[in-house]
């Protein structure tokens, strides 16, 4: 490291960066497998030259064939840099198989294949790095408490489909999994800032080795953003900041991998004095390898936070324990593992009637699964699995799938699917009041789902990707709102039934060296009703606000080694539900300049086609999505 | 007053694009990159005796797992030499073929890392491991620090091993397990 500016080196480094050939460049921007540059002459230097070379970073994509055969996106960390986001729901556009609403100026409601709303949005799981983040309190999640260093990011990974099996709970509709980097890989200082007359940000990492065993980071990321024009919504005062800290470590050796992680963060809204949400959380994570064949992981978190909205005030402690071992025996492959998960919580509400009875409840939930992916030949499998699960609000839940894949060669996979997945109750669900209008339901089952699904992922050729997935989701016992007859005069059942059916088809195409397209288009057909003589009071509140399709797009151009413009677009069908909102295309996109290694100075736009649109209908919060535009600059040391 | 700084950072950056046309760095991709590297640590290793190859049979570089390299491996190895030695590359899927390999990159499945290093355990192989295929980390590590490849070596299990690394190689490790 003492020679590191070496002036040979630098220039050994500038000599064979000059002569590299177009098809070095096209190769580099598609996947690793396909990064052999033919004009790369690395031979020559010496092994301190060598370490001086700058590179481009093949961001992993774990979209291969051998993973799990699901309707999967992978967005990795290089793609959410370049399309110059700052917050994780606008990150979550990048996923084809994601629907994202704006709701107002920090809040989203994101979902997979319908159910999307920032009320109904309760079937998809979300985890950042092993750590459930949705709310026992109405099974959605705060997006607005997140604020990871998106920089740090390794992969979101998005599943559509069920993942009640491997995940759990809440996994009725979709995955979405953020795994951040190991802090071996994040060594060094980063520092980001963007600007614009509606929203900031400011980010700084260190990142440094500890010993020849260990790297840590520590990092902080402050954000702010002025409210949104009034929507469909009454006005909510939504201007918002806030910061979040946090650290993480891991240690390595032989057959060990030891992390500890953790967070600090706090927002302020403006509505009331005191307005806004604190947390913190602290995660160990421990895998151990015990044989060739076979792996143990523990993992254990403590996660609290609170939050202040107008007179309502909730807060939330969890611990979870979990435990998984994987094994090969011959051509099975076995996962199995349980855990326990509490959680204690306390919600006040000094705004209107609807209270929690009781005000503070302590729930569990514990689970054991196993599944076996066996390999039947070189091309078949057959992945069979089961969850047992139990929790405060349900009996004991199986959620089984079994799924068969075949892989004829190495560029293609097909695969079928059949799963059950269920949403257990929430506090909402179960402990919702207000006497005397609205009494506890405390009959209120399960929402269930069994899925078929099919799909086809490949690479028919080199620089051509597809994924196209297909879905029929049947549900039961999913929420009504409804008159008792008697006093209480209303609560909520189990009385909707019926299906969603719908496509998913995704590509990448390399058209020249230097443009990479992609396209992504979902639809969504729904037939659920009201079953057993019900009559829903909130009519279809509880089944989302969903466009019938939505096509998305993103074109990335590498327009000299310098600089790079990301354009993105997307265009959403209309909302049927009331409130009706229209169909909308919007668009956005960054333009990056390189200054020097290291150095970016790029400027980022979304929704740049309307000044001001309507994407959310939520009757009560809803804003309007604005125009915004943020210059900004990155440096890594 | 964020507005005004805001407006005099987007002149800035688009008045830096507008200057973009001179020729600047392209970068090398990561992969190939390391590529390069791996035929070069056999050069500052040394082996114990019993595990050196004659004196015309060849350096064996093994990557054992999904190959992340492809062509670039092999033009990296056709180019280097170890005391006189070719260095070739083979490809295999398990550990379970490893028995000749002096270098031994394990590739992408991060589940998978942890046991091929259990099933080589104290031969002397040089095991290289990379941190994007997850934290299991063979006696020679690749990071990315700052936009260039760089990697930890394990001497303790270098040494368990009896392989000795070379101070010119260990100079440019990030940090180095003693």
């Amino acid at each position: 490291m003492a020679n590191r500016r070496r002036p040979c080196a630098l220039i050994g480094a500038c000599a064979l960066t000059l002569s590299l050939s177009s098809e070095a460049l096209a190769a580099e921007a598609d996947d690793p497998v396909a990064e052999t540059p033919q004009g790369e002459d690395l031979s020559e230097l010496s092994i301190e030259q060598l370490a001086q070379v700058t590179v481009r970073s093949a961001s992993k994509r774990e979209e291969s064939l051998g993973a799990a055969p699901a309707a999967l996106y992978v967005v990795t960390g290089g793609e959410i840099e370049d399309a110059g986001v700052t917050s994780l729901p606008e990150a979550l556009r990048l996923a084809p198989n994601l629907s994202v609403q704006q709701v107002d100026a920090y809040q989203y409601s994101i979902s997979a294949r319908g159910f999307n709303g920032i009320q109904a949005g309760n079937k998809v799981l979300a985890l950042i790095d092993g750590r459930t983040i949705y709310t026992p309190l109405a099974s959605t999640v705060f997006w607005n408490h997140h604020w990871p260093l998106l920089e740090d990011v390794e992969q979101i990974e998005v599943i559509s489909g069920p993942g009640g099996t491997l995940y759990g709970p809440n996994a009725v509709n979709g995955v979405i999994n953020v795994t951040t980097r190991d802090a071996q890989d994040t060594l060094g200082i980063l520092a980001r800032g963007t600007a614009g007359p509606d929203e900031a940000t400011a980010a700084a990492r260190y990142g440094f080795a500890i010993g020849g065993e260990g790297a840590a980071r520590v990092y902080v990321n402050w954000h702010e953003a002025n409210e949104l024009p009034t929507g469909i919504g009454s006005r909510s005062d939504d201007d918002y900041r806030g910061w979040q800290a946090g650290f993480r470590t891991d240690f390595v050796s032989d057959l060990d991998h030891f992390t500890v992680q953790g967070d600090l963060f706090r927002t302020d809204g403006e509505t009331l004095e005191g307005d806004g949400a604190r947390g913190h959380y602290l995660l160990a994570r421990w895998g151990r390898t015990l044989s060739p064949t076979s792996s143990l992981q523990l993992q254990a978190y403590y996660d609290y936070f609170r939050r202040d909205v107008l007179l309502v005030d909730d807060e939330v402690r969890t611990i979870d324990a979990e435990a998984q071992f994987n094994t090969t025996l011959g051509s099975h492959d076995i996962v199995a593992g349980g855990g326990v998960r509490t959680t204690r919580d306390s919600f006040s509400n000094e705004l209107n009637a609807f209270v929690l009875n009781p005000v503070s409840r302590r729930l569990w939930v514990y689970n054991g699964f196993v599944q076996d992916h066996f390999r039947l030949s070189d091309q078949l499998a057959l992945i069979a699995g089961v969850k047992v699960e139990r929790s405060t609000f349900s009996g004991w839940e199986f959620l089984p799938n079994l799924r068969l894949a075949w892989q004829p060669n190495s560029e293609n996979l097909l695969w079928a699917a059949v799963s059950r997945a269920v949403r257990t109750p929430s506090r909402i669900d179960r402990q919702l009041e207000a006497p005397p209008f609205l009494g506890a339901a405390v009959n209120f089952r399960s929402e269930k789902l069994v899925a078929v699904e099919a799909g086809y992922r490949g690479q028919p050729s080199r620089t051509f990707s597809l994924s196209v997935n297909g879905f029929v989701n049947f549900y039961d016992d999913l929420r009504t709102t409804e008159f008792t007859g008697g006093i209480p005069l209303i609560e909520l059942r189990n009385n909707y039934k019926g299906k969603t059916y719908g496509i998913e088809a995704w590509g990448g195409a390399q058209v020249a060296p230097w443009w990479r397209l992609q396209l992504g288009v979902s639809t969504l057909w729904k037939d659920i009703r009201e079953v057993n003589g019900a009559d829903d009071l909130a009519p279809r509140n509880s089944l989302g606000n969903d466009p019938k399709w939505q096509v998305v797009g993103r074109s990335d151009f590498e327009l000299s080694p310098r600089l790079r413009l990301n354009l993105n677009a997307r265009a959403v069908g209309r909302i049927e539900q009331a409130p009706q909102i229209g169909s909308y295309v919007e668009a956005g996109g960054e333009l990056s300049y390189r200054v020097r290694q290291g150095v970016d100075l790029f400027v980022a736009g979304r929704n740049l086609l309307h000044k001001y649109h309507v994407e959310s209908n939520d009757p009560e919060q809803g804003q309007l999505a604005r125009r915004t535009i943020t210059a900004g600059a990155r440096a890594r040391f | 007053m964020r507005g005004g700084v805001t407006y005099v950072t987007a002149l800035l950056a688009v008045a830096a694009a507008a200057l973009a046309g001179t020729p600047a760095h392209a970068q090398v991709s990561e992969t190939s990159v390391k590529a390069a590297f791996l035929p070069r640590f056999a050069r500052y290793v040394t082996w114990p005796p019993n595990a050196v190859p004659s004196a015309t049979a060849p350096f064996v570089l093994c990557v054992i797992g999904s190959d992340p390299f492809g062509g670039s491996l092999d033009q990296a190895a056709r180019s280097q030499s170890v005391d006189g030695r070719r260095v070739v590359v083979r490809r295999m899927a398990t550990a379970a073929q490893s028995g000749g390999c002096h270098v031994a990159f394990i590739g992408d499945g991060s589940s998978q890392a942890g046991q091929v290093l259990a099933a080589i355990g104290r031969r002397p192989v040089l095991t290289v491991t990379d941190a994007r295929n997850g934290g299991q980390r063979g006696i020679i590590h690749f990071a990315v620090v700052s936009g260039r490849v760089r990697f930890f070596i394990d001497q303790a299990a270098a040494q368990q091993r009896g392989l000795t690394v070379s101070s010119r190689l260990l100079a440019l490790a990030v940090g180095v397990r003693q």
